[in-house]
């Protein structure tokens, strides 16, 4: 599947530029334009995205929005495109960087590196919990109850049983507090969401 | 399933047990029975200290893993050294064990400095409360309750004096606090990821494992010795 990849920046001048060294590569990326946190959710959407290159200033002053919205999109890796100073407090919240004194070349190498980790992840880690076994999960250890996470997932509470039996059968833990922390270990939720 | 251990019986020398299996110094301790032993028997060991060789070696052969039956039944009268017992496993556990792998888990997250250890002590300190309050109403209800009942047996006291509480009610909670701790140990040793903490990781994990063989073998004790014996006193009170 083709890599989504999200530009949210507000100066033409870097989505362009942006535009222009993503489309001109052999891999092949679905490429979306935006130029506020909101136009980035509708596009989550529509698409699961797997990278966005942002321009912290669209952070800066709505740090809370921004939260709540990396939470919500796990999967997603954030790379902050560095057009000014920032605080590093700023920065540290998002995986990388990209300057705009970067060559194309090593703009290129920087994205594929966030998108194989983020693919590595996947396969690797949650290997043995099924995406169904990772819903349940992240319900459960977010407080919601078998029936809460049945009509929320559409299966019958039976369903949700089998899946936390399964769980605990393959992780080795039991109890909803050592589920949470593995939860969190896993990338699974995050510390902000719990 | 087959032990690795010897049977435990009367004429072998304590020092030798604890040669084979050194849980057991740990065991003379919960029994309040101090080192060194120099070349006694269990026998003379027990008589010394006023323990029936019976509940000696049903408990030490516990730790050997080897269900050992009894030749006599237990009487009230040792119903007071299985609670000095488990008093004195109480004591061990909150004073000492406890806070030791409070201290390793603080030290982890001194070292690795991630959030995920952070919750891992938070889950530890919630776990340490709960068995905390269990042990307390062990010490504070359960074992009075015993002291009492032993008692009332003991002077034929009339059945409407005895408080009917009945004591088979609190075996569940020990299922629940295995389970925690096998939770953290999976964590440990299978996902938190490690940053400059493995010796301290190892031994955290030595200390759970210790902990976690003598708090399964208190708790068989509890549910297998001290409940069907306490029961039989409640029966027999009730019977008048």
């Amino acid at each position: 599947m083709k890599p989504n990849i999200v530009i949210a920046d507000p100066y033409p001048l870097i989505y362009e530029g942006l535009f222009h060294i993503l489309s001109n590569t052999e891999n092949h990326f679905s490429i979306y334009k935006a130029t506020t946190l909101n136009e980035i959710q509708h596009i989550q959407h529509q698409t699961t995205i797997d990278i966005v290159l942002i321009n912290p200033i669209l952070v800066q002053n709505n740090i809370e929005q921004f939260t709540k919205l990396k939470a919500s999109m796990e999967r997603t890796n954030w790379l902050a495109v560095i057009c000014a100073y920032f605080p590093p407090a700023l920065l540290s919240l998002f995986s990388g960087q990209i300057q705009l004194s970067d060559q194309p070349n090593f703009i290129l190498t920087t994205i594929h590196k966030h998108i194989e980790t983020d693919h590595q992840q996947e396969v690797g880690e949650h290997q043995f919990l099924s995406e169904r076994e990772i819903d349940v999960l992240k319900l459960l250890v977010t407080g919601n109850s078998n029936k809460e996470i049945a009509d929320k997932l559409n299966i019958s509470a039976h369903t949700v049983i089998s899946h936390r039996k399964n769980i605990s059968l393959k992780t080795g833990i039991k109890s909803l507090s050592g589920l949470t922390i593995y939860a969190v270990i896993k990338n699974i939720i995050f510390i902000d969401t719990y | 399933m087959q032990s690795k251990y010897k049977m435990i019986i009367a004429d072998l020398k304590v020092s030798d047990l604890i040669m084979e299996n050194y849980y057991i110094i740990l065991m003379l301790e919960h029994f309040g029975i101090q080192l060194n032993v120099q070349e006694k028997t269990v026998e003379e060991v027990c008589l010394e200290n006023n323990i029936n060789v019976e509940v000696f070696l049903t408990f030490a052969n516990l730790f050997n893993g080897i269900k050992y039956i009894p030749a006599t039944e237990f009487t009230f009268e040792d119903l007071q050294t299985i609670i000095g017992y488990l008093k004195n496993c109480h004591h061990y556990y909150i004073e000492e064990k406890y806070p030791k792998i409070r201290r390793y888990i603080k030290r982890i997250h001194e070292l690795n400095k991630l959030p995920e250890t952070k919750l891992i002590e938070t889950f530890f300190n919630e776990y340490i409360n709960e068995v905390t309050a269990h042990l307390d109403y062990e010490n504070n209800v359960v074992f009075p309750y015993i002291t009492n009942l032993f008692n009332q047996s003991k002077h034929l006291l009339p059945v409407s004096d005895v408080n009917l509480y009945s004591v088979t009610e609190y075996k569940d909670h020990h299922s629940d606090i295995e389970e925690k701790l096998t939770d953290i140990k999976n964590l440990l040793i299978k996902y938190l990821p490690q940053h400059n903490e493995q010796n301290v990781r190892r031994k955290l994990l030595f200390s759970l494992f210790e902990l976690e063989y003598d708090l399964n073998i208190h708790s068989q004790i509890e549910d297998n010795i001290l409940v069907p014996l306490v029961e039989k006193v409640e029966q027999q009170l009730k019977k008048g």
